[in-house]
């Protein structure tokens, strides 16, 4: 019995009761921060919205900006999706164009924001992206502009190729509101 | 010429340890040997185990004459000019399960067997065998026919046989048992008596456990549940397979289930042998399982994969010392319904409103691919039995254990082959138990245990883990006192475990620091029981005090948890758990006729653990999540369990099951979530006549039926509750000869209607349908 009991005790003490450290794991997936860069087509200053989440989900609030745009106006809409939580600073945007028939942005502005967006590229199947579009501004009006990523849509679905999100289904992988006035 | 007469008892339950431990032999005299004159003769009686009443008409099957007799209506036969032989002898009877006992005749001899009628009248001290085992406090249990042909399932869908139990599910492949209203980390799952270590925090984490390697799964309330390390505030499962039988031929058993969902196939086998040096079994199960369908659609992604292998070696060192071994390894690859994977609270909502769910595919395939879960199990056990005295025995046990967990999402950049979450655990668990009987026949057992637990991320998942590294270690004591005193039983015990935990945490702040943690909790529990048994009535009162630590999840879970779309963060300030149950049992029996079975019990539990819903919704760049915070309260359980079985006319049974139940979250006045509806189970079985060659025929339609829960607040869940339903399930069971060796076989329907229904138990219920019309062929072969 006490062979047995110096066994148990042998086992238990081999392994240490303190925790080793983990490997902290690196985020390659994670998106940290969505910049959205509006370049008048016709000259004039830009505008750059972006939502900031540096620790990901839960700790810190993200920082959102904003934008002010000008009435009646085209503006040249580039998106770009970082990873800033790894080092280099990671671009999402090159996942998006490889697997480009998995993924599709959506633009809805709220009612009451004079405000349209159309896309400006492709997929492999002639389907839009988003990353990069047309936004087109009419009267002055303020509201939200929301953007949504969705991983593994619907593309075929009824209105899905304007960009009408209803019958898209799939994953959100991105869904932010920008503050948008128009002056 | 004098004759001899043995009298052997046995039981129809396929359990050796019951088997022998009711096995007498007694020689009233003996005999020379006329062996070669080919006139002995085996006479005896055929009697119902828990009645002690006799079984008319049963059939006894001789193996070495490949003959078949029939006992008179009192169950005795006898059988005339046999040679000296040893033969295999199958005893049946209808709605019996068939019992096969190896028999040497070298003189007249005469027999008595003890059959097993039906379940629900279930002998507690035949089930156990062992004293220590047995407990004031109604334990059900599940024997080997109905676990064999329903074991295409998992473990909780089983378990639901009983009344009282019921099954958290997400989706049909992945369940784990609520009993009383306890689940998760309140009960504790017990295989072969080791604690099931695994990630068991998760409710889409389903116990690692084959139900073939199982002879009978019981649960077990009361006083002598104490024994058994485990956090548990309610029940205690028992997953238990049989010593290895006495027999020195190689004999073994093959299964196979075809199921029509999901075009499934379940195999199964295992071999014994008793031999002088070493008794082994070895048992194996492969399970391939498609898609299922929900009444108009594929569940996609919804398959299974499961490869399981079981080993048990016994060895009689001598009178005194007795070693035993047991392996098993679990492997499985679990789909999850496409439709689930959702990125947020919009996705949804949106998938609440479709007809079908998302990604549903017009085809039906065995391909499995994320979202999907991927589980190795391997667990050891070593004991040896040191009986140093004719009143003691000292029981010494160790068990390890591997868990190996990986999940698999859907994820961008080619990821979804990378685990988004993937751990492994192992445990090392040490065991001395005493046990001692008493001159008046009171039975004292304690024993010391030691628990130790390592659980680490794999930081493959490029994702801050939803749970901490850490190392758990528990030292507990515990030991009660039985006492059997004719009609009265009493029992009181008592345990303290003292639980540490060392944990490392990764912060969620930007620089991402490690965060040690330690914690020490100090767990007690009480219990006694009194029982009182006469022919007619066994009525129990059982109360039972006890305190459950805080687990690592409760503590320090961070994150999103897939398919719920909520944020759950954990409180490393929670305290223990206190709990006060009381319960009471009455068991009536009229005749063989009539059995009733009621179970009521109320359960206080101070500083409950639960989620509580945060007003503030978490931003996220995947938009705002609502959030839960893990927080206590003063809660209450309340319930009845009912069970009712009638022989109205011969041949026919009815029975009827239901629980009650009600949860309360006493200090917010709001009812508990994920408490089990009222659900009614009602059947009949029918005994039919042979026909041809199928003996043993019956049939039974059982109609199960759960109601809406209403208890619950429309904030409380992100959709309203689901109606009730009610299914319809169709058996026909049978038996027949193929060269001599019995097959068994049985054909069932589930969801004979092929109904719609969502279970509000069933997380896949926001998604989709649950499974509809399912037909399935068992077939039992035994050599």
């Amino acid at each position: 019995m006490k062979v047995f009991y110096y066994l148990l005790a042998s086992l238990i003490f081999i392994q240490s009761c303190k925790k080793a450290d983990p490997v902290i794991p690196v985020q390659q997936e994670l998106i940290t921060t969505i910049i959205f860069e509006l370049i008048p087509q016709n000259g004039g200053p830009s505008v750059t919205m972006s939502f900031q989440d540096l620790d990901g989900d839960g700790g810190l609030q993200p920082t959102i900006t904003g934008g002010v745009l000008a009435a009646n106006t085209a503006y040249f809409g580039k998106l770009t999706l970082l990873n800033e939580s790894a080092l280099p600073v990671d671009s999402t945007n090159k996942d998006i164009l490889e697997e480009n028939l998995a993924h599709q942005f959506f633009f809805k502005a709220s009612n009451g924001l004079d405000l349209s967006v159309i896309y400006d590229d492709f997929d492999d199947n002639n389907q839009p992206i988003g990353l990069s579009n047309t936004v087109e501004t009419g009267v002055p009006s303020s509201g939200k502009l929301t953007v949504t990523l969705r991983h593994e849509p619907n593309k075929s679905g009824t209105g899905v190729s304007t960009g009408d999100i209803t019958n898209a289904g799939g994953e959100t992988d991105i869904e932010v509101d920008f503050d948008v006035q128009i002056k | 010429m004098r004759e001899e007469k043995r009298i052997l008892k046995s039981t129809l339950m396929c359990k050796s340890n019951k088997i022998f431990l009711t096995l007498f032999l007694i020689f009233l005299s003996c005999s020379k040997l006329f062996a070669q004159e080919c006139n002995l003769t085996l006479k005896g009686q055929v009697m119902d185990e828990s009645t002690n009443t006799p079984l008319s008409f049963a059939t006894i099957f001789l193996e070495n004459k490949e003959k078949g007799f029939s006992a008179d209506e009192n169950g005795v036969f006898e059988i005339n000019k046999l040679c000296a032989d040893s033969t295999h002898l199958r005893i049946s009877h209808i709605s019996c399960e068939t019992q096969t006992e190896y028999l040497v005749i070298k003189r007249d001899t005469t027999v008595v067997f003890f059959l097993h009628h039906h379940e629900e009248l279930m002998n507690e001290v035949i089930v156990h065998g062992d004293k220590g085992e047995v407990s004031t406090q109604t334990s059900v249990t599940i024997d080997h026919d109905l676990i064999q042909k329903s074991s295409n399932k998992n473990l909780a869908d089983i378990l639901e046989n009983i009344a009282g139990v019921s099954a958290l599910r997400t989706g049909s492949g992945i369940s784990k048992p609520i009993v009383d209203g306890m689940y998760g980390n309140r009960i504790a799952i017990l295989n072969n008596g080791i604690a099931q270590a695994g990630q068991q925090w998760g409710n889409d984490h389903a116990p690692e456990i084959d139900p073939f390697v199982a002879d009978h799964i019981s649960v077990v309330k009361g006083v002598s549940a104490l024994a058994y390390n485990g956090n548990s505030l309610g029940a205690i499962i028992l997953v238990e397979p049989d010593d290895i039988k006495k027999e020195p031929h190689l004999h073994g058993n093959i299964n196979y289930i075809f199921q029509s969902n999901g075009l499934g196939n379940t195999l199964n086998g295992s071999v014994q042998q008793d031999k002088k040096l070493l008794s082994w079994r070895f048992t194996g199960t492969l399970k391939g399982i498609g898609d299922l369908r929900a009444p108009d659609y594929f569940l996609t992604n919804t398959g299974k994969k499961e490869a399981d292998f079981a080993a048990q070696f016994e060895r009689k060192i001598n009178t005194q010392w007795k070693a035993k071994i047991f392996l098993s390894s679990f492997n499985t690859r679990l789909g999850i319904l496409k439709g689930s994977q959702i990125g947020n609270l919009t996705d949804l909502n949106q998938a609440f409103t479709r007809s079908e769910p998302f990604y549903t595919e017009p085809n039906f395939t065995y391909k499995i691919e994320s979202p999907a879960q991927q589980v190795n199990h391997q667990l050891v056990k070593l004991t040896a039995d040191y009986n140093y005295s004719k009143e003691s025995k000292l029981e010494f046990t160790y068990s390890g254990q591997l868990n190996a967990r990986k999940e698999f999402d859907v994820r961008r950049g080619g990821r979804s082959n990378i685990p988004a979450l993937s751990l492994n655990q192992y445990t090392h668990f040490g065991d001395v138990a005493n046990n001692y009987t008493f001159k008046n026949g009171g039975f004292l057992k304690s024993g010391i245990q030691v628990n130790y637990v390592n659980n680490t991320n794999n930081p493959e998942t490029g994702i801050l883990p939803l749970i901490p590294d850490y190392i758990g270690l528990k030292s507990s004591v515990y030991s009660f006192y039985q006492l059997d005193n004719n009609k009265f039983f009493y029992e009181a015990g008592a345990r303290y475990d003292h639980q540490y935990l060392n944990v490392v945490e990764i912060s969620r702040t930007l620089a991402n620091t490690i965060d040690r943690f330690t914690h020490n909790f100090n767990n007690y529990s009480f219990s006694s029981g009194i029982k009182y048994q006469n022919k007619y009535l066994k009525w129990s009162l059982n109360a039972g005090y006890a305190l459950r630590s805080p687990e690592i999840n409760e503590l320090y879970s961070f994150g999103l948890h897939q398919g719920v779309s909520s944020l759950e963060i954990g409180n490393n300030q929670l305290q223990t758990e206190k709990s006060l149950k009381i319960t009471t049992g009455i068991d009536l029996t009229f005749n063989n006729k009539l059995f009733v079975q009621f179970l009521g019990y109320i359960q206080e539990i101070n500083d409950y653990i639960f989620l509580r819903p945060q007003l503030e919704p978490q931003l996220t760049i995947r938009g705002a999540f609502p959030v839960f915070i893990y927080d206590q309260t003063k809660a209450g359980i309340e319930g009845i369990d009912l069970l009712v079985s009638l022989e109205p006319v011969k041949k026919f049974r009815l029975i009827g099951k239901m629980a009650l139940l009600k949860g309360e979250n006493k200090s917010d006045n709001i009812p508990l979530v994920y408490m089990p509806p009222a659900n009614f189970t009602l059947s009949g079985n029918l005994a039919l006549a042979d026909l041809g060659i199928l003996k043993s025929n019956s049939i039974n339609l059982n109609m199960k039926t759960v109601a809406k829960q209403r208890n619950l607040l429309p904030d409380q869940d992100f959709l309203a509750t689901p109606a009730g339903y009610t299914i319809l399930n169709f058996n026909y069971d049978s038996q027949f000869s193929l060269k001599g060796k019995l097959v068994k076989m049985s054909l069932k329907c589930e969801n004979l209607l092929n109904k719609n229904y969502r279970d509000y138990l069933d997380r896949q219920r926001y998604y989709a349908d649950a499974m509809g019309i399912n037909f399935s062929l068992w077939l039992n072969y035994k050599f």
